[in-house]
């Protein structure tokens, strides 16, 4: 490991090039499905992140930040949040009451169904897995000094 | 009644951690064990003999099932130990950087 911050060995790189997507689509399974299974928006966030997780570990810090603007990721961080704000709001105004399901209810076990609560599950988990990355993406950042030496 | 005495006892196992331990690292994981203890006592109180769990899938007909409220809980307190761990986290590097060690008995004296 001469260079800091530029991943693991060819191994585990080609390993999770093949398995980031698996996990990603088994975190979107679980938001999507979210009204008919347990699971929801906070559990697949949570494993959608974990695949970013395992990105940022095998290839570096260097690479991650170029391949996914962590600005962008902030931003998108904020406005789930209101857009969150903007669909309870909407319940007020609509139905009367915070976070009313105003939308047509569907039948039950359809995936396209339960109103506003599918939207509102993709909503936290984009939150969730944003948040959950930008988090240990911020404690990644912290500059270790070498043993011994003094900064 | 024996399975609330070994919750209590991994509480118990997360104390001795965090109170004999003297590696950062080990106090945060101890810490995070005493917080699991608390999540299971809340799950195990909700626990029913042979309830299902609480949401109605498919060709299945609702029966006695498990307390969810104390779930939902426990999914609210998982968050929070999240936040609060990523924090020690960060206070522990932190320390770590200015006096490089994670050994809280060599962390005394005042470091610029």
């Amino acid at each position: 490991m001469k260079d800091k911050g530029k991943g693991m060995t060819l191994i585990v790189k080609t390993i999770t090039r093949y398995t980031v997507w698996l996990i990603a689509l088994y975190g979107i399974y679980i938001i999507l499905h979210g009204h008919l299974t347990p699971g929801g928006g906070f559990a697949g966030g949570v494993i959608i992140a974990l695949a970013l997780l395992n990105i940022m570990l095998a290839y570096g810090r260097e690479f991650t930040r170029k391949w996914l603007r962590i600005n962008l990721l902030h931003e998108l961080e904020a406005t789930s949040a209101i857009i969150f704000l903007i669909i309870g709001i909407l319940g007020v105004a609509i139905s009367g009451s915070f976070l009313a399901n105003f939308l047509h209810h569907g039948k039950l076990f359809n995936l396209v169904s339960a109103g506003t609560i599918p939207i509102l599950n993709i909503v936290i988990g984009i939150k969730v897995c944003v948040g959950l990355f930008v988090v240990v993406w911020s404690l990644a950042l912290f500059h270790i000094p070498k043993k011994g030496g003094t900064e | 009644m024996i399975i609330y005495v070994l919750c209590f006892i991994l509480l118990l196992v997360g104390l001795y951690g965090v109170l004999t331990k003297r590696d950062l690292i080990k106090i945060i994981l101890s810490l995070s064990i005493m917080e699991y203890s608390a999540n299971l006592f809340l799950i195990l109180f909700a626990y029913r003999q042979d309830g299902v769990f609480a949401i109605l899938s498919k060709g299945e007909q609702a029966a006695g099932m498990v307390d969810p409220l104390p779930q939902a809980l426990v999914l609210t307190s998982i968050v929070i130990e999240l936040g609060i761990t990523a924090m020690l986290v960060a206070l522990a590097v932190r320390l770590y950087q200015k006096y490089n060690t994670f050994d809280i008995t060599k962390i005394r004296r005042l470091s610029g």
